[in-house]
């Protein structure tokens, strides 16, 4: 549909003349005898609703349909015309609800029998409708702003419901015609206008209602197009629930509305608490819901309601959801439904049952809380190691307090003394010569010694750290304290200290991590659940360190073998294991030895086709079991 | 998106093109080496998606029903036959039943027909279907459009001076408005060969098959990703915003939500997030995908080596049952998730919400939703046992807010009763007594049922009288007071009579507040 379709406003024009106080004439038995009271007492008298109230409560219930399905773009105007028009309520977002209507409707009041009827006509209401559908609505005026120089694509069109006691046939024509009058004076105002705008087309929908019992004195006659803005339908309609009937009918016409049936709902009874029976109940939506059933073929049609208002009804069967369970379904709509019979037992069971959880709404801030939630990503994401072996920090809980508050925008007093905490805890452990959980996985032998696994660690703290030091002045202490404890023994002693190929190595995966910090292609590692701080940091941090698959090497062991002959590794290839040095070496060695095999120089990944001279020479595949080479 | 291609064997395909200075080719040689064009584009950017082939003259037959394995559907290619004449109203009646039986009615499918313009003679001819279009019943309706969501590509063997020679151009041009416009005719760009007919399944890959390659964005972790199948262009309105609306190539991620948040939203489509790896020139060396075949790609190999952010993603969110947010484009958003294909496998999946600034009711407006630490308490609560979503609509709904309808007499009967069963037990009741004879007044005022108040007045008065002798002297007092204010609101215009007016309970010296009085 489109969004200013003639169902973006409707106009109702409900007439409050001396007439419309008369009776409906049909009886509404209020007093009901209970069991056991029964003896000796005569029920009240029945009632019987006016015509005007069939009128409200009918087009009350259209627009309580209308609402829960569209609750927003689709508005309703409520106008009343007796000696005057009175305008209940304007487009405004505000105003579209029930309350506001029932309110203003009170304020109004039931007809006045004993008004003078000549000074009344519904004529007021008319023109009133045609006046207020040019008035801009707030949608159309921001689409309008939207799209500028194309503001005219905008349309202007709408519906005038207008439920009245007519005279007759011509009567009614009369009122067409001065429909069709007015929206051709209003449209040369509105054309010169900033804030009317003309309209483009107008269904007026003409419901004559009279008491139940009397013979109508017009007749229905379907849609019509009375000039290129107007059309009109006449419906001679009694009143009572034959009125309200046609309005259900009318507004699943005007919002393409489709019937759903749900059926086999268990309910608890309310006399016998322990049993339940099954009850059915009808929904309406938008008739697009349906669009997959029928295009499957698969109809379920329930043939007609038992109301009969709705020609047909899609039946469902209810299924009664898990509790517990939360897992993403394919959904391809979804869909707001309102109760056909709001108030039944069955309908409120289901619709309470489906509205019990508790809900309440989070403030906004002046920020766009989504480019928060975005900066925040890139806060956490700024130093984030891809896999656990190439981290230490994020495999340390004793780190969890730094890493953890280091990532925010700014920090507390206290979270730069936990910071500092932090990190005199790991002076302390390196003092005490604790394990690190450094990774061997893909380094020769036991990977590095004690210091150089502290080194590792401090330049990794260092590059989280040193990434967040722009975020604020605090920040900056955080770094200031780490530089100031981190243990950084002179390189020449260093060199003295441990081997050629040993420093080449460390000094790789030193570069590594400047490169990190340089390129600022800051890498992961706290899970990603750390992005929206769930709160759950001590359950993040027992997961880290479970997850982290190296377990400190035992300490004092020397590593087993050095090798000094070997070739230099190439950077390409990354870490070499002992295993594959060692059979390089016997490999090279051996290959001196000897002529290699023509196939295995000629193969493709160490595969080499046998026979392929015979494919030649045949000119056609080999024998599967390779006979045919014998031949 | 599964592909039909629907070849035209007639005996019209086997009209020879002369080449220069070559062996004699027949149309239907040019259609196979089109075809063979789009298989391997296929086999390397679609080896996911299925291909079925179909064949047709005044029958059809499906040659090679849905699969992944090209190598079959490029064989079928070279052991086509040559047939009779052109019927293709029943080849398209079997498009729909071969795409409804394995698909059914909501997935896309593209639909390739491949001939030479030459629509049939006679009964079944394009013509002869064309022109009894109007005349047709719900059972013997015309295949088009298809009833799934659809693309008609019409690959003509055949230029465009040929095809306006005759009406065949018209009557293609019918089909594809016949499919509500979705599709497209292919032509020969200059004579017949087979440089130009490449050139014309060039066309038609880069409209419907180039892959979607876009980068996948965390903060700093990037991955380049494929998108398959390929998102499609969206209008949103046809009226004030006829533009269709294409994706961002740069997946920007703005958060995470629990799965039970967002509980199975409605999406307009979904599609696989498949990691790919780029080489320095950009091209494309292969997808991640894990696959048993032994000559695999050994970029892939590599690829695979590499940690690739993607698999942090997924590994991330399923472990977690949450969802990432993730920006398509201006006030358009997606969700990305891990989807379990069967026990052990799942995969990384993309759905894309309708447009707009709310796709969600229930989340509210997606710009508004910011991290958690932002607010000022946990809005998930300190043990993670409450949740702030669903939203509540600031105007709640009819079902959710007790409206009065008394259409039927049995809605205004239960709300008498229930004034009258509570009427009985007073004192007790008294807070619900009035609570429901206040929701009567007001309705009663709203509709202008005037009588209906007075008539609840008298009721109340004669149970006033019925009231056994062990009643509570309060319940006469109230009972009385209360018929008493309906006749005020039915009669007057005092204050008594507004609407937002409510009746209280009448202070007596038996009533609670009374005795605290004392």
């Amino acid at each position: 549909m489109k969004i200013f379709s003639e169902s973006h406003k409707t106009v109702f024009v409900v007439d409050h003349c001396p007439y419309m106080a008369e009776s409906c004439r049909q009886h509404v038995e209020f007093d009901m005898l209970v069991k056991n009271r029964t003896q000796g007492i005569i029920p009240l008298a029945p009632i019987s609703k006016s015509l005007w109230t069939c009128s409200v409560e009918s087009s009350m219930e259209y627009c309580r349909i209308m609402y829960d399905i569209f609750p927003f773009k689709k508005l309703v105007n409520f106008i009343v015309s007796d000696s005057g028009a009175h305008v209940l309520n304007s487009w405004t977002q505000e105003d579209q609800n029930l309350q506001e209507l029932m309110a203003a409707l009170a304020a109004v009041g039931p007809p006045n029998p004993r008004a003078d009827p000549e000074c009344c006509s519904i004529l007021h209401g008319l023109v009133a409708a045609v006046e207020t559908l040019c008035k801009i609505t707030e949608y159309q005026h921001e689409a309008r702003t939207l799209l500028m120089e194309n503001a005219e694509r905008v349309g202007n069109r709408g519906r005038i419901i207008c439920i009245t006691n007519a005279k007759s046939d011509s009567h009614v024509r009369m009122l067409e015609d001065c429909v069709q009058e007015t929206i051709h004076e209003h449209n040369k105002v509105a054309a010169n206008s900033d804030h009317l705008m003309q309209i483009q087309r107008c269904e007026l929908v003409l419901i004559h209602t009279y008491p139940v019992g009397e013979d109508s004195l017009v007749s229905d006659r379907p849609k019509k197009e009375l000039s290129p803005v107007l059309t009109s339908e006449v419906h001679s309609v009694r009143a009572g629930r034959h009125l309200a009937t046609k309005l259900n009918i009318l507004v699943q016409q005007h919002f393409d509305l489709a019937s759903t049936t749900i059926t086999n709902i268990p309910m608890k009874e309310e006399q016998h608490a322990n049993t339940s029976a099954n009850y059915d109940v009808e929904l309406l939506h938008h008739k697009d819901a349906h669009v997959d059933f029928l295009k499957s073929g698969d109809t379920h049609l329930g043939g007609s309601s038992r109301e009969g208002p709705f020609k047909e009804t899609i039946t469902l069967k209810w299924c009664t959801p898990r509790t517990n369970n939360i897992e993403l379904h394919y959904c391809t709509g979804a869909y707001r439904i309102s109760p056909v019979d709001v108030n039944s037992r069955p309908s409120s069971c289901l619709t309470n049952f489906l509205l019990n959880d508790p809900r309440y709404k989070i403030d906004g801030s002046l920020e766009i809380p989504l480019e928060r939630a975005k900066d925040q990503l890139e806060k956490h994401t700024r130093y984030w190691p891809m896999i656990i072996s190439q981290t230490t920090i994020f495999n340390m809980q004793a780190v969890v307090p730094l890493a953890s508050v280091i990532v925010k925008e700014s920090l507390t007093e206290e979270d730069v003394l936990n910071c500092q905490k932090t990190i005199y805890n790991l002076v302390d452990m390196e003092r005490k010569n604790d394990p690190l959980p450094i990774s061997t996985v893909g380094t020769r032998g036991k990977g590095p010694k004690r210091d150089e696994q502290y080194r590792i660690m401090w330049n990794e703290l260092e590059t989280l750290v040193r990434a967040h030091i722009n975020n604020s002045e605090k920040h900056q202490r955080v770094l200031e304290c780490l530089m100031a404890c981190r243990s950084k023994p002179p390189e020449e002693e260093e060199r003295k200290k441990r081997g050629r190929k040993r420093e080449d190595k460390e000094d790789k995966s030193e570069k590594a991590v400047k490169d990190y910090e340089q390129e600022k292609s800051w890498q992961d590692s706290e899970r990603l659940k750390g992005i929206l701080e769930r709160g759950k940091e001590e359950l993040a941090e027992t997961e880290i360190i479970k997850d982290s698959p190296d377990s400190p090497e035992p300490p004092n062991k020397k590593p087993l073998v050095e090798v000094d002959e070997t070739p230099p590794v190439e950077k390409s290839k990354g870490p070499v294991s002992l295993l594959s040095l060692w059979s390089n070496r016997i490999n090279t060695a051996n290959s001196r030895k000897h002529q290699e095999f023509a196939g295995r120089l000629n193969s493709v990944n160490n595969r080499a086709e046998l026979y392929q001279h015979l494919k030649e020479e045949n000119g056609m595949e080999t024998t599967e079991n390779g006979k045919a080479s014998r031949q | 998106m599964p592909t039909v291609v629907v070849m035209d064997v007639s005996l019209s395909m086997t009209r020879p093109v002369s080449v220069e200075g070559s062996e004699e080719y027949q149309r239907k040689h040019l259609a196979a080496h089109g075809l063979t064009m789009l298989f391997e584009h296929m086999a390397t950017n679609y080896k996911l998606e299925f291909t079925a082939l179909v064949v047709f003259s005044s029958l059809w037959e499906l040659m090679v029903p849905f699969t992944r394995d090209y190598n079959t559907l490029q064989e079928a290619l070279s052991n086509m036959d040559d047939y009779d004449k052109t019927c293709l109203e029943s080849a398209l009646v079997g498009v729909c039943n071969i795409v409804q039986q394995e698909w059914g009615g909501a997935i896309p499918c593209q639909v390739v027909l491949v001939t030479d313009g030459c629509l049939g003679i006679g009964r079944g001819s394009l013509r002869h279907s064309l022109a009894t279009h109007n005349q047709r019943s719900e059972n013997n309706r015309f295949p088009l459009p298809f009833p799934f969501p659809s693309k008609l590509y019409i690959m003509c063997m055949a230029n465009l001076e040929e095809l306006q020679s005759t009406d065949s151009l018209d009557c293609l041009e019918r089909l594809i408005d016949l499919n509500n416009g979705e599709g497209q005719i292919f032509t020969i760009d200059g004579p017949l060969c087979l440089k130009n007919v490449q050139s014309m399944f060039g066309k038609l890959i880069d409209l419907a098959y180039t892959p979607f390659h876009a980068v996948l964005k965390c903060g700093h972790l990037t991955a380049d990703v494929q998108v398959f199948p390929r998102p499609e262009p969206f209008v949103v309105d046809e009226e004030i915003d006829p533009i269709p609306k294409v994706i961002n190539t740069d997946l920007e991620i703005v958060g995470f939500i629990d799965i039970a948040d967002i509980s199975s939203p409605p999406v307009l489509s979904r599609h696989l997030v498949l990691p790919i790896a780029l080489n320095k020139e950009g091209d494309e060396v292969g997808t991640g995908i894990t696959d048993d075949n032994e000559d695999e790609n050994s970029a892939n190999q590599i690829a695979g080596k590499i940690p690739n952010f993607c698999v942090l993603l997924h590994g991330s969110l399923k472990v977690e049952g949450m969802v990432a947010i993730v920006q398509l484009g201006p006030e358009w958003y997606g969700m990305l998730y891990s989807q379990a294909d069967s026990k052990k496998k799942s995969n990384l999946m993309m759905s894309l919400f309708e447009p707009g600034p709310e796709p969600l009711p229930w989340l509210g407006k997606m710009a508004q939703l910011g991290p958690i630490s932002d607010a000022k308490e946990n809005p998930y609560g300190e043990d993670d046992n409450k949740s702030p979503f669903p939203l509540q609509p600031k105007n709640k709904r009819s079902y959710a807010q007790n409206v009065t309808v008394w259409i039927k007499p049995s809605g205004l009967q239960t709300d008498v009763q229930k004034i009258l069963r509570n009427a009985r037990k007073l004192p007790e009741k008294t807070q619900t007594f009035y609570k429901e004879l206040n929701r009567l007044r007001k309705a009663a005022l709203a509709f202008g049922f005037l009588d209906l108040l007075k008539g609840v007045a008298d009721m109340l008065e004669r149970e006033c009288t019925l009231l056994p002798d062990t009643a509570h002297p309060d319940a006469a007092f109230q009972l009385t007071h209360a018929a008493q204010q309906l006749k005020l609101a039915s009669t007057s215009t005092s204050e008594y009579a507004a609407y937002d007016h409510n009746i209280t309970p009448l202070q007596t010296d038996f009533s609670g507040s009374s005795t605290e009085r004392m």
